[in-house]
């Protein structure tokens, strides 16, 4: 059983990377950003599935400061980061 | 299987500190930064080292990458970088300079694999009795170590006051996205940061905790409030604000001095009291803490009344 929690965990990694992708080649900054917070979030599962094939509390918490900070990265980048003045929004912007 | 894991996890975060470096852009370079610091936490994870994992997410991940992301606000926009043929010679001096870097590292290296036995955790765990609290990682911070982690108040009491003596740029002229439905997000998850600040604080008597980790949660928690159109006073110049944010290194100060009054060694805790002691530093650090992060995010803005 313990097993299966490490390969769903290593399933898990590797579909971060494949996120990755996207949050290095845009083209957006939206796109960028969402690729990212669905890192964070494939994070949050990453280590709650580690704590339990480790069988570690602690990782819990790390899981849920994950869960916490992730919403303060998106927040500020919609409050102060995204609407840039400059060429209006499109698909070319990087 | 874990061999997979740690390669892939080791390979991703290369990656990712290429990309830091060689962004197009300032926005592309931040991404890579905050994704890096999320995998560098797992990194921590697999190591074992929950302690500094913990860190690393709240304030390596989670805080810093709001504050550069709130920096990047306030720059002009930023052309593409044409990527340049490099000349030869420029090549050359870079592999040059490069070499010369590998130097210590390979030194280190050496050190590192001439270091005998496994750390000093043996001797920490043997001394853990006289210091009166449970988590070896708050004994070694706050006790046997203690002015390490005073002066890194201290360090970041002064980014605080640099940051201050900068003074105000412009005012943003964002024309800001209307987001009605953040001040109720804000409304449920204050109470849930500012309880898991408190969470963190308690943990770190016995586990993986303590102020720093609990002090970037409540900074999280009062940089979103004010973010989603709280109204706080500007930090600087306002008596109750240096308070808040000198009270850590005050308080740590204080024991420290104080215990010479009662016939002890300077930062010798003594051990009737010492338990006790480091709650009440650990606290007043934490709060110092997010106060100190607060500021840092707001300092340079003068004018907090952002319309929702």
């Amino acid at each position: 059983m313990t097993d299966l929690y490490f390969y769903a965990a290593l399933f898990l990694l590797a579909n971060m990377l494949v996120g990755l992708a996207r949050a290095l080649r845009g083209p957006t900054m939206p796109d960028r950003m969402l690729s990212g917070e669905l890192m964070g979030t494939t994070a949050v599962a990453v280590l709650l599935l580690l704590s339990v094939a480790t069988d570690t509390e602690a990782l819990i918490d790390v899981a849920l400061i994950f869960a916490l900070l992730s919403v303060l990265a998106v927040v500020t980048f919609v409050r102060r980061t995204w609407p840039e003045p400059g060429p209006p929004r499109g698909r070319r912007w990087p | 299987m874990a061999l997979v894991f740690d390669a892939l996890l080791a390979l991703a975060m290369l990656w990712l500190a290429w990309q830091g470096v060689h962004a197009q852009t300032l926005f592309q370079a931040v991404v890579s930064f905050m994704l890096f610091g999320l995998l560098i936490a797992l990194a921590w994870v697999r190591l074992d080292a929950t302690d500094i994992a913990l860190a690393e997410a709240a304030l390596g991940s989670g805080v810093t990458g709001a504050l550069l992301f709130a920096a990047l606000g306030q720059l002009p926009p930023e052309p593409i970088r044409a990527r340049r043929r490099t000349r030869w010679h420029r090549r050359l001096l870079a592999l040059a300079w490069g070499l010369v870097l590998l130097a210590p590292i390979a030194l280190l290296l050496y050190g590192v694999l001439q270091l005998e036995g496994r750390g000093l955790g043996a001797e920490v765990n043997a001394s853990l009795s006289q210091a009166n609290i449970g988590s070896p990682v708050t004994a070694v911070l706050l006790n046997f170590r203690a002015i390490d982690t005073l002066l890194e108040l201290v360090v970041m009491l002064s980014a605080v006051v640099v940051v201050w003596s900068l003074g105000a740029t412009a005012p943003s002229p964002l024309p800001w996205l209307p987001a009605p439905s953040l001040p109720a997000l804000t409304r449920l998850l204050f109470p849930v940061f500012l309880l898991t600040a408190g969470y963190l604080l308690w943990r770190g008597e016995h586990g993986p905790g303590g102020a720093f980790p609990a002090g970037a949660v409540l900074a999280a928690g009062f940089v979103l409030a004010i973010l989603s159109g709280a109204r706080a006073p500007a930090p600087d110049g306002h008596t109750g604000w240096r308070l808040l944010i000198c009270l850590g290194p005050l308080a740590f100060a204080m024991v420290a001095g104080g215990v010479l009054l009662a016939g002890y060694v300077y930062f010798e805790y003594p051990p009737r009291v010492a338990g006790l002691l480091m709650i009440g530093i650990e606290i007043a650090a934490g709060i110092s803490i997010g106060f100190m992060l607060t500021a840092l995010f707001f300092a340079a803005e003068r004018d907090h009344s952002s319309q929702v």
